[in-house]
């Protein structure tokens, strides 16, 4: 795939001398879906925060659409931050805006947008989430799948290259689950590029044009789902494998 | 028993005008030097998180300086001190009102620091990291997402430092500014009723505070937010504490 939207090469990344990120390069083409597994320490919510440009790496490099990003300063960095969306496990939402302000708040505060387009375009994405109705409500009054569903419309809204995921589902009630599964698999059909970290097995052999295994601050193994689950060539996949079904 | 309480005095004397201009200064001195101590506040709040340690260390030095000497102290030490210090200021436009001013602001901003650290630390991190992703800039992310936010856990102890300050400004009869403390001082000195003199600054010291309480009860829903919060009533919590 020549297409490349986001791609890292050889990122190493430590904090207070812990090695978190060992070397690792991973790259998503326009369209692709990329599931990342692996235990917890692992390193894929780091990895996930380089590719959002949200820490600079220690050494190696980010690409977004071929532009090298991670030797930009903190000031041109921000702006490219808009083009990658990230959603976080616990939603992040701002507490002190409505669903319908989270949404805005982005084409507000980054793009400049008027406010009257601003929430013209954020009902828009509501809407496609499935909560037009909710567009009034303050966090603190959804549940934790709707807050989620406005955080990946938060994300959306600003029209990004790429879509990252970190553990999405992990902090919902099983029953909350399928509705942001629904949502993330819309988005994947629509074409959407997206890094997924997520332990949610039947989504990832869905949706996901290859599946990465993460250990110890690397990528140990990548393959398609198929051959990923059906035929894993790493002892330590396997184990994981076996834990986590 | 009140065997020489007259209330036709009392009455007199709250209705007297010095009354009413000592409690309207007094007001106005609470009033612009907790404007003032909150925005210096913020300041140092800012810079006890800042990755310099020179800033760092000047706002450890700066509270520890104001919060281990008397208040009054620092009162006289700006009337009477600085002038000598610092020829600027011994002149005419440097008035009472104007030096309690800077004495109070500079004592309430190492309280109000404190308090609006703890605010800004109240806020989930994961908010600013959110925001951040979106691509927002250090100052837009604190304008808009942390500081509102902040604000809701910083009003009650705030109420708090209100109450104090407005008591604190009664310090500033040493320095002959004719403040509520001062008219009843004089009042009484006038005709030895001291007990209806005092009484009657008691009442305005109460109408003030209790008017803030109302005051601060509705900021706090307004800064409360979900849709039911708003109905909600917010019990008052204002009992004042340190005798500074």
């Amino acid at each position: 795939m020549n297409d490349v939207v986001l791609r890292a090469e050889g990122v190493h990344k430590s904090y207070d001398g812990l090695d978190v990120l060992r070397g690792v390069s991973i790259d998503v083409g326009r369209g692709e879906v990329k599931v990342i597994i692996g235990p917890s320490g692992s390193g894929k919510s780091t990895l996930l925060r380089c590719l959002a440009l949200l820490e600079p790496v220690d050494s190696g490099s980010v690409y977004l659409e071929s532009e090298r990003l991670s030797d930009l300063r903190e000031k041109q960095l921000a702006a490219h931050r808009s083009e990658v969306g990230m959603v976080f496990q616990r939603f992040n939402l701002f507490q002190n805006m409505t669903a319908l302000g989270n949404v805005m708040c982005g084409l507000v505060e980054v793009r400049g947008l008027k406010r009257r387009e601003a929430r013209e375009r954020a009902r828009e994405f509501l809407a496609r989430v499935g909560l037009a109705d909710k567009a009034d409500n303050y966090p603190e009054e959804l549940s934790g799948g709707q807050q989620q569903r406005v955080a990946i419309a938060r994300a959306l809204v600003m029209r990004p290259k790429a879509m990252l995921f970190d553990e999405p589902t992990s902090a919902l009630d099983v029953e909350l689950v399928r509705e942001v599964l629904d949502v993330m698999e819309g988005l994947a059909r629509d074409g959407m590029t997206m890094i997924v970290v997520s332990h949610e097995l039947r989504f990832a052999h869905h949706v996901a044009s290859s599946i990465l295994m993460m250990d110890e601050g690397q990528v140990i193994e990548e393959a398609p789902p198929d051959r990923f689950f059906s035929a894993p060539s790493h002892e330590r996949t396997k184990r994981f494998l076996a834990l986590v079904e | 028993m009140l065997a020489s309480f007259d209330t036709h005095i009392f009455w007199e004397a709250l209705t007297s005008r010095p009354y009413w201009h000592g409690a309207l200064l007094a007001l106005e001195l609470t009033l612009v030097s907790l404007a003032a101590a909150c925005v210096i506040g913020f300041f140092l709040a800012l810079g006890r998180s800042s990755r310099f340690r020179s800033v760092r260390g000047f706002v450890f030095f700066y509270s520890w300086i104001f919060r281990a000497t008397p208040t009054l102290l620092q009162l006289l030490f700006i009337w009477n001190g600085l002038p000598q210090i610092w020829s600027t200021f011994a002149s005419d436009w440097f008035k009472p009102f104007l030096a309690a001013f800077i004495a109070l602001s500079l004592n309430e901003a190492a309280y109000m620091s404190e308090i609006i650290r703890a605010g800004l630390l109240s806020v989930d991190p994961g908010q600013e990291l959110a925001a951040r992703a979106l691509g927002m800039t250090r100052p837009r992310i604190l304008r808009r997402v942390i500081v509102p936010q902040a604000i809701r856990i910083v009003i009650p102890p705030t109420g708090n430092e209100f109450i104090t300050l407005l008591k604190l400004t009664s310090l500033a009869y040493v320095i002959s500014l004719h403040e509520l403390l001062t008219a009843s001082e004089v009042r009484g000195a006038a005709d030895f009723h001291y007990a209806e003199a005092y009484s009657a600054a008691v009442i305005y010291y109460l109408v003030i505070v209790s008017v803030l309480m109302v005051i601060q009860a509705q900021l706090e829903r307004r800064f409360t937010w979900s849709s039911a919060g708003r109905r909600r009533r917010v019990p008052v919590v204002s009992v004042a504490h340190d005798a500074r």
